[in-house]
This record gives C-alpha cells, structure tokens and sequence, in this order.
C-alpha cells in the first residue's frame, strides 16, 4: 500500500515532483562544483606561482661566502666548492621526487670574450635549458625555460646537447643589458678561450642574466676547466604552506611524528631529503618565494573556501524553499489522507521518503553536473581539469539527503497542524 | 474605492492570506540577490585583495644608476611615485675579513630594509642593532664578534658585536648590511640602486614603471619581473576562478529559484480562474501576478543585497584582514536582475494557465 502510495505520487504529480528533483540538482551541482573547485584551486595557484621562480637552493657544504655584486658573481672558479652534476638526478628520487617540478643548475664566472677583435668583459654562465635527464627508468626534462619561467628569449633558445656536434659552434644566450653595450645580434658569432660560439638569442630577464653570456653547462663546464661542476643547483617544488609543525626539528620527534613530517611536502621536509640524497650539500628555502607562496595560497584558497560556504548556503535555502512550496500545495492531500484515517506518522513518513528518492536522484544528478562544470572551469582557466574526489559524491548525496529533510520538516509539521475539514473545503 | 486603492489592496491581500507562498518566493528573490551580490562584489575587489597580499614580496621595482644616485634623484623617485610605495636607497662594496675572505657589504637603512624584506627570518641581537649579518657569514665567524673593512679605502676596521642575524635563503646570507651614512663615512661609495616597493594593481606598477622612465631617463629602471609576472597571473586567474564560480552559482540558484517562482504562480491557478470567472481580462489578471511577482522581487533584493555585502564584508575581514566594501552600484543591477527573474519565472507559468479553460481549473482539472 505504501508502496503504491509512493509510486502513485511521483506518477500521478510529474510538475510538482520535476520542480523539486531540478531545485535539489541544482543546488547539488552548485555544491559539487564549488566543493571541487575550492579543493583544487591551491594546487592550480600553486602551478602559477611557480612564475616567481624556485623555492629551494642548493649548494655545497664546504662552498665560501658568495661574493656577488650587481648580479655578477665575482668568485672565481678556482674558489669555492662544487656540487657535482652526476648526482643531481638523484633528487628525483626522493620520497616527494614527483614533486619536484623542475631544477637548474648554475656554474659562473667572470670572463672576456671577443667580439669583433674587441675584448668584452662579463659573466659566463652555464646552466640548463631544457636539458633531458634519466633517474632509474624515469626520464624527464628540466631546465631554466620550465623553471625560470620570466626569462624571454627573442630568437631560440639554445640547445643542450651534451657533446656538440663537429665544426658547430654551440649556441649562447646573450643578456639584453650586454648585448646593447657590446652591439652584439642574434646570428653573431663571439670567441672565449679560443671557443667559437654562436648567439642563438637575446636574454631578458630583469636581473642579473642581463649583463651574462649564458650558455649550456658542458659548454661552461668545458670553458672555465670544470667538467661534472656546478655551483649551486634551484629547484622548483611543489610544496605545502609552512606551519608549526613543518618548522619542527626532525630529529627531535618521536618516530611516529617524524614519518608525518617526512611524508608531508613541507618545503623543510623535501629539502631534509635532497639532503639525505645529497649529503654534501646544504639545502635552503629560497624564503622570498617559499614564505610568500604560502601566504598567497592561502589567502585563496581561504577566499575560495568562504565563498563556497556562502553557496552551499544559498543551495540550503534554495533546497528548502523549493521542497516547503512542493509540500505545502499538498494540504489537501494532506486532509484527503488524514480524514480517510492516516495516522500523522503514516502521512510524515510517506513524504520524507518521497524527499529522500527526490534527494538521492538528484544528488546523482547533481554531482555529474557539478563534475562537468568543474572540470570546464579548470579546463577554461589553468588548462587543466579540475578532478572531483569520489569521497565527494557520498558527502553530496547525505547533504542532499540532509537539506531535503531539513526543507521538508518545517513543512511537513505544518500541513500536519491543519485541519482535514478545513483544508479540504480549501480554507486553510 | 479608487481603482489604484483597489489594486493595492488586491495585492496586499494576496500575499497576506498565502504568507507561506509570498514567503517562498521572497525568499527566492533574497537568495538569488545574495549570491550575486556576495559573488560581484568579491570579485571587483579581488585584484585590489591580492595585489595588497604581493606587498610580501618585497620590491618588485629596481633602479640602478651607473656612478651613483643623487640625492636630487631619490627625491624625485619619492614624489613621482608618492606615499604609497617604498624606497630603500642601497649602496654596495667589496669589503675583507680579517682572514682576508671577501664579503659584500651594503649600506642601507637597517630598519627600512627589514620592512621591505619581510620575509627574512631575524634573530634579533640588539635592541638597535649595529648591523645586519647574513647567516652563511654568521656561521663563517661562528657567532663571535668580528672586525671587517667596508671597502677597500676603509680608514679603520668596523667591529661588529651582537649584530641582527637574518636567513634569506639567497645570496643576501653571505652579506653584512651597515647604516648606509656609516657605509658613506667609511667607503665614500654613495648608492647606486634604490629597491622600491609599489604597493598596487598590476597596471599600477606598470603606470609607476613608466612614470619613473619618463621622469628620470638617466636611471635603469627594471620590473622584478618574476614577481610582477605571478602577481598578474596569480591575480587574472582568481579573479576569473571567482568570476567563473560566481556566473555558476548565480546560473543555477536562478535556475532553481525561478523554478520555484513559476511552481509558486502556477500553484495559484484557483485564484486565476477565480478571477477570469468574475470577468478580469487577461490583461489584468497579467498585471495582478506581474506587479505581485515585482513587489516581492523588489523586496526580496532589496533583503539580498544588504545580506550579500555583510557577507561580501565578513569574507573581506576573515580572509583578508580587510574588509570588502560594499559596491552601490550593484544595487541598481541586483533589483533590475530580481524583477526580471521574477516576471520571467511567472509569464511562463502565466502563459501556460492562459491556454486552459477557467471552468477546467475550478473543476480540478
């Protein structure tokens, strides 16, 4: 009989039944997307801040002060100490290797090269472009043109090849600053130490890479004498926003704190791994980038989370004006069954399993809608979709459930307070 | 009773007796006012939010002079650049250890550079502390006091006692920064470079930018652009997220709502019939669930737009620390959007009651 009830309902009231199925799916699809959206949104940002550069700095334990000024690195290549370039693929093979997005290695130093017969002074240095790599059966590419992503080369940017090919003279960058001064072009062909190199592009990237030769690392590596060096390495991770306990001293944590601080991509935590792969040398947070990234990051995903609560309101509302009008049409109904002896429980029970069939059909409902919507939004804007956790669409179908209820009760109470006489005589 | 008395007192009537039914569709009207108004009025002032966030990053601008910046020069990159940004003027020089180690020393105002460069971490020494020292150099003289020269015409060897150490995780850990009349005094070198912070919207840095070339064309003026170019990216990504968000959710809450609005017209079929029985034109009875459809919009985002500034308001203070202000000139969109919602919701509904007999309706058909 209920059953029957139940099935007559949705039969006999299509409109009624439409309204409400589209007003829940509606209001689920806001939520699902918003809900994703907001849980994707730091990564995505994440991606873009990498624009600012590298997060971690790599250099030797035993390397001397830095002595740079205006850019240039006055420290000959004879002083200091190096990293050597053989291990660098190694940091790939870390715990949070996969969140290495990229790294560059840079080896400088002050030179004079010949232009035209006339001796120009200037910094060499050597470094990635895109330079292709393997670590264990993974191959990847890394380099300056993914990581530095402000560098802007007109002409092309030079190849990597590890061993030239005869008689070519390998390509260089020339930064905008010097070319100005030296008049050099693309296509010019400048000499150091009786190397011929050839001028692919001209370098402009607002710092110190304006007043430099860059040129591949073998080539550097050849021309200041030293093979497999390099001087310091930047790498460009994907990390988690410093908190306290990122800030914590690894070594002084119980064991099973110390896993969690190991296996959460704290800028800390990845760089106590490079150091465990590497371990003659010291890891830093670059903190320009890594302190500031954190706080952007959060204030977005902050902003993103607020305003999601403000929509999953609003389809509160929605949800439940939508479900107390569909109710509340129903008095007659209502006197219909309670003046043919339905008990209040009976008539309550026969519409709150009505709201739950409505509930869970167009939570479905909305959650597909809310998917497709959030992937065409990550898709239209960062160029990648935006995934929905499936966990999402068990947490949808009980807000449904639950919004339903709550919009339902309300009115459901109240059409159980008229009278039958009165409704039916269509006075209440 | 006059006809326009009669008419008021209709639609008074109709939305008193039906309180439940006027209230769901004011309702409809205040959600859907809220959403756009909490959703447009986040939106227009997120670029301001966020720029303000880049402040953090230190400066985004630099000049840099060959020989050095007059003072004449800084004044004029303080006045065509005003109030709202920072200048630290910086001068650079080689200095020596005792050990002979070369260190690079900069003369700057200690206390304007450690604004700037915010994101330092400091462990302060002195209450007014003689200098700031890098960390890598920090840990070359263990801690200790130690004497350098600034430069390589430096008279007598500065001591350093209990200095401020900071970590930049950059080259800055391998320098020394003295007070730049101190730097004068002992090096004679005058600064070459003024870091600057302009605090604003991308366009806002570029406008200064070309203000500054303009106004001094002798200096190298540069973007830090790794910094410039993520505020900008950063900036017209959130801001399209947001807008892309706010058109979802203002789509589907209008969509839901507008469906309960017409279900809540075509609910009132009795009525309808009621009336065209006792002889109302169609027009009339149009006009009856027209202006009733209107004068709830109206009311419902007149209740949506002041709910959706607080909430625009609340989002500006937790997450910013700075309220967002409320935009009046959404006001005049929101009501304009509401009434049409409305009058759309119900002519649908209307047009559908239009194409049954009134005798069908009142016979429960």
């Amino acid at each position: 009989m209920f059953l029957r009830l139940l099935y007559e309902s949705f039969r006999r009231q299509k409109r009624r039944k439409s309204v409400a199925l589209l007003a829940i799916a509606l209001g689920m699809s806001i939520a699902t997307a918003m809900i994703a959206v907001a849980s994707g949104i730091g990564d995505k940002i994440s991606q873009e801040l990498r624009a600012t550069g590298a997060n971690l700095l790599v250099t030797p334990i035993e390397d001397t002060l830095d002595v740079n000024l205006g850019g240039v690195d006055l420290k000959p290549a004879s002083e200091g100490a190096y990293i050597p370039e053989s291990d660098l693929p190694k940091m790939k093979g870390i715990f949070w290797g996969h969140n290495i997005v990229g790294f560059v290695p840079f080896l400088s130093a002050p030179v004079t090269f010949t232009k035209d017969h006339l001796k120009v002074p200037a910094e060499l240095i050597g470094t990635y472009f895109d330079q292709p790599l393997r670590y264990g059966k993974e191959t990847f590419s890394t380099g300056a043109h993914s990581v530095n992503r402000w560098w802007q080369v007109q002409g092309e940017w030079p190849q990597d090849y590890p061993d030239w090919p005869q008689g070519q003279a390998p390509a260089v960058l020339v930064g905008s600053k010097l070319a100005a001064d030296a008049k050099i072009r693309i296509g010019d062909i400048v000499e150091l130490s009786g190397r011929r190199l050839r001028v692919s592009g001209i370098l402009n990237s607002g710092g110190a890479e304006d007043s430099a030769l860059v040129a591949p690392l073998h080539i550097a590596q050849e021309l200041l004498g030293r093979p497999n060096a390099v001087r310091r390495v930047v790498v460009s991770a994907l990390t988690k926003p410093e908190d306290a306990f990122a800030r914590r001293d690894p070594n002084k944590l119980s064991p099973a704190m110390r896993d969690r601080w190991y296996c959460s991509p704290y800028a800390n935590s990845i760089a106590f791994q490079i150091h465990e792969a590497l371990p003659n040398v010291r890891v830093e947070q670059i903190r320009q980038v890594e302190q500031n990234q954190g706080k952007i990051l959060s204030r977005v995903s902050g902003m993103m989370l607020l305003l999601t609560l403000a929509a999953l309101l609003a389809s509160v509302l929605a949800v439940s004006a939508a479900m107390a009008a569909t109710i509340l049409e129903r008095r007659q109904e209502v006197g219909l069954m309670k003046s043919m002896g339905a008990s209040n429980a009976a008539v309550a029970s026969l519409f709150l399993t009505e709201a739950s069939l409505l509930a869970l059909a167009g939570g479905a409902i909305g959650f597909l809608a809310g998917t497709a919507l959030a992937h065409r939004i990550g898709q239209s804007i960062f160029g990648s979709s935006i995934s929905v956790h499936p966990v999402v669409l068990a947490l949808i179908l009980f807000a449904a459930l639950a919004v339903t209820f709550l919009g339902s009760a309300g009115a459901v109470r109240k059409a159980m307070r008229f009278d039958p006489a009165v409704v039916l005589r269509g006075d209440a | 009773m006059s006809r326009l008395k009669l008419f008021f007192g209709l639609l008074f009537k109709a939305a008193w007796i039906r309180k439940d039914r006027s209230l769901t569709a004011f309702v409809a009207a205040a959600v859907v006012a809220t959403m756009a108004t909490t959703a447009l009025t986040v939106y227009f002032d997120l670029e301001n939010k966020l720029s303000r966030e880049f402040r953090s990053f230190g400066a985004n601008v630099v000049v840099t002079k060959q020989g050095s910046l007059s003072t004449d020069e800084l004044a004029k990159i303080d006045s065509v650049l005003g109030e709202k940004s920072e200048v630290v003027p910086v001068a650079y020089s080689i200095g020596t250890l005792d050990d002979g180690t070369r260190v690079v020393v900069g003369g700057a105002d200690l206390a304007k550079l450690e604004n700037l460069n915010s994101w330092w971490s400091i462990k302060h020494g002195l209450p007014t502390p003689p200098a700031l020292v890098g960390a890598r150099l920090d840990a070359k003289t263990g801690g200790a006091p130690f004497s350098f020269k600034p430069g390589s015409g430096s008279k007598a060897a500065m001591i350093v006692r209990g200095g401020d150490v900071f970590t930049s995780g950059a080259d800055d850990d391998s320098r020394i920064y003295i007070p730049l009349d101190e730097f004068i005094h002992e090096t004679g070198i005058e600064p070459n470079t003024a870091l600057i912070r302009v605090v604003g919207r991308p366009v806002e840095i570029q406008s200064a930018i070309a203000r500054l070339s303009a106004a001094l064309p002798q200096l190298e003026v540069k973007p830090v652009r790794q910094i410039t170019q993520a505020q900008t990216a950063v900036v017209d990504k959130t801001g399209s997220v947001v807008l892309a968000s706010s058109a979802v959710i203002v789509v589907l809450i209008v969509l839901c709502m507008a469906a309960t609005f017409a279900n809540a017209v075509f609910e009132r079929r009795r009525d309808f019939a009621v009336m065209k029985a006792l002889g109302a034109s169609n027009a009339t009875v149009n006009m009856m669930f027209a202006a009733e459809a209107s004068l709830l919009a109206l009311a419902g985002a007149a209740a949506g737009f002041v709910a959706g500034s607080a909430i625009a308001y609340w989002i500006g203070r937790a997450n910013f620390n700075a309220a967002i202000l409320p935009q009046p000139a959404l006001l005049l969109p929101v009501m304009a959007g509401s009434v049409a919602l409305a009058l759309f919701a119900s002519a649908w509904s209307l047009a559908r009651l239009q194409q049954i007999q009134p005798a069908g309706i009142l016979r429960g058909e």
